[in-house]
């Protein structure tokens, strides 16, 4: 019974010790300062650097049904 | 080193101190602006806002919508949906750059919200947040760029549109297919959540030579094709002409970028002439015969059926929360997430979240009413927001409120599908269904004739408000016709009327602070107010998401 309540206080200790440390991160916007300093511009950097299709070399003319309008 | 003064210490008012501890600061005394970190929009520290609601806040909130999210792209994805999530975010920029921050889009149209409010309106906020995540897992699962260009199964039970689409014209399907409006979740909802992402799109369409002038909105929905921002996540596309034929425009670009069977359905811009409606149905119906074509299954008109009455009952419970927004003081649902949340549900159509939340929110705003709670005790107008509001400041209505105590009670967005579906025949659906298209958000009340947008005097009137902000997107050419009309018509009705100049996601034309400086200054000029948080007039957020 001591051995399991002495592991019990363990864990809620560490329980409380995250909620507190989750609580300052809330509290101090440390997830918004290191989304935007941090993860947003390297994000960035990211996704600029990527290689993308050209647009304008896109056929325009593919797999269209053919409509003959009879006009010939 | 400096002396420690003991007398400060005994000059502080512990009593009062304790109480602001408890109870968070009274409004007037908060000083919002103060929190901010300059240029960034970011906090030194988020508000404190009294011990219980902090804590509600911190657990219920953040806590919990950080964890929902987790929990929903497993509920969505499976066991794959984690590392689907992680991939999508490596090659979409509208995954990675826009919804990260997601938890700052709440706090920033939370500000200032206490108690029943700020429990019913970020209710709506989740809401959304679960939707979106079901939207992002649903085209990354059928995404042939995530699956080595393979069109899988769940590709092939896919059905993409135009996000101007009601979501219900696929519902004889929804059994066996799901549909994913293209752009509602890489274009429109990023522009609430980070307003960087979409000026990517914007300048993308640009760059291949169209002019800077049409509707940002059509510009940004085609530039995700051609900056290849799109997954490839179904075998056919349907388009339509809403809002108004910048749709149209939208589409042709897309349509060449994304090469798919394309079936268009246009309805009309001036909807009153009963000999239209008929035409209209026949729209839909031929729509369904496209659908079968293309999937080889019948529609199943039982299963719509179902699908309306579930929607039909969205519907009902609006029209609650609008007689207890009109008629009393007890609505616990702030401007900014009345707004988002209504034509998010009644765009993207019914899903078992949106029946979730609103249980939820019965509860507080019954509460509310029985109790008598004053949700807004700082209200010194009741303000209607009218026209189409910038996406890139929707939440200017809640620095509206703790800056100037103006209250927005109800937005035009919010009053357009305003109707039930009848479901005793098919001809009958069919026609209320086509009712429904015309009745669409920047349709009806914005191009869709001079009838409909002056219905502005009528929900003035039902709604009991004293003000208007009008919305001025610079670049609708639809509303930028009536302009003079809307003058002449405030100056003749003595309405009191703050135009809101912007560019829809574009905040590079109309900054936020620009459309705080004309608030501001109709405040002190026309009405002689003064701020009840002065510390908002006047910041620097020119950086923020």
């Amino acid at each position: 019974m001591k051995k399991f309540l002495k592991i019990l206080g363990k864990i809620l200790l560490i329980a409380g010790g995250i909620y507190a440390a989750l609580f300052a991160v809330f509290f101090f916007d440390l997830d918004g300062k290191a989304i935007f300093h941090g993860v947003e511009p390297f994000l960035v950097k990211h996704y600029d650097k990527m290689e993308r299709k050209d647009p304008l070399k896109a056929p325009y003319e593919m797999n269209k049904p053919h409509i003959d309008y009879g006009t010939k | 080193m400096k002396k420690f003064d003991l007398k400060k210490l005994k000059d502080i008012d512990y009593k009062k101190l304790a109480k602001d501890f408890w109870y968070g600061k009274p409004h007037g005394e908060r000083r919002l602006g103060d929190l901010y970190c300059e240029k960034t929009g970011l906090y030194k520290h988020r508000e404190w806002r009294g011990f219980k609601d902090t804590m509600y806040y911190f657990n219920m909130i953040w806590l919990y919508n950080y964890g929902s999210i987790v929990a929903e792209v497993l509920k969505s994805g499976g066991l794959e949906g984690l590392p689907l999530f992680v991939k999508g975010l490596w090659r979409y920029r509208w995954i990675g750059q826009a919804y990260l921050p997601v938890l700052h889009w709440f706090d920033r149209g939370l500000e200032g919200m206490r108690g029943e409010t700020l429990r019913a309106s970020a209710w709506h906020y989740n809401a959304m947040v679960g939707v979106s995540v079901q939207q992002i897992l649903n085209m990354l699962k059928a995404d042939a760029n995530m699956h080595g260009g393979k069109h899988n199964d769940t590709w092939k039970h896919t059905i993409a549109h135009k996000e101007t689409l009601w979501g219900g014209v696929f519902y004889p399907w929804s059994d066996k297919f799901q549909n994913v409006p293209m752009e509602m979740i890489p274009y429109f909802v990023t522009c609430h959540v980070n307003n960087h992402t979409v000026l990517n799109y914007i300048d993308a369409v640009q760059s291949i030579g169209l002019p800077g002038d049409p509707c940002p909105m059509c510009q940004a929905e085609a530039g995700l094709f051609v900056l290849d921002d799109m997954p490839d996540y179904a075998p056919f596309m349907v388009s339509t002409n809403e809002a108004c034929d910048g749709s149209v425009a939208s589409t042709v670009l897309q349509e060449w970028l994304w090469d798919k069977p394309l079936f268009a359905m246009p309805q009309p811009m001036q909807f009153d002439d009963p000999l239209v409606q008929e035409h209209c149905a026949n729209e839909i119906r031929e729509l369904w015969k496209f659908v079968e074509e293309q999937t080889g299954v019948a529609p199943n008109f039982d299963l719509m059926n179902k699908r309306l009455e579930s929607q039909n009952e969205l519907q009902r419970f609006e029209w609650e929360k609008w007689d207890v927004a009109a008629n009393t003081n007890h609505y616990p649902i702030n401007g900014v997430a009345q707004a988002l949340y209504r034509i998010y549900q009644s765009q993207y159509g019914d899903n078992p979240i949106w029946h979730r939340t609103d249980k939820r929110v019965r509860k507080i705003m019954e509460k509310c009413v029985e109790q008598r709670i004053d949700t807004f005790p700082k209200t010194r107008h009741r303000v209607i927001a009218w026209s189409c509001a910038p996406l890139y400041y929707s939440n200017w209505c809640t620095w509206a409120y703790n800056c100037w105590g103006l209250n927005t009670i109800i937005n035009m967005d919010s009053l357009m599908f305003n109707m039930t579906i009848r479901t005793d025949n098919l001809d009958n659906t069919v026609l209320d269904m086509a009712r429904y298209h015309e009745w669409a958000p920047m349709r009806r009340m914005a191009v869709g004739g001079m009838h409909h947008i002056f219905e502005l005097w009528e929900y003035m009137e039902k709604f009991h408000c004293d003000m208007v902000m009008m919305y001025d997107q610079l670049q609708c050419k639809g509303m930028q016709g009536v302009h003079g009309m809307f003058e002449d018509e405030f100056r003749a009705r003595d309405i009191h009327a703050i135009w809101m100049p912007h560019a829809l996601p574009d905040k590079r034309t109309v900054s936020r602070s620009e459309i705080r400086t004309i608030i501001n200054d109709y405040m002190t000029t026309v009405m002689h107010e003064e701020p009840i948080d002065p510390s908002l007039l006047d910041f620097d957020d020119s950086q923020g998401w």
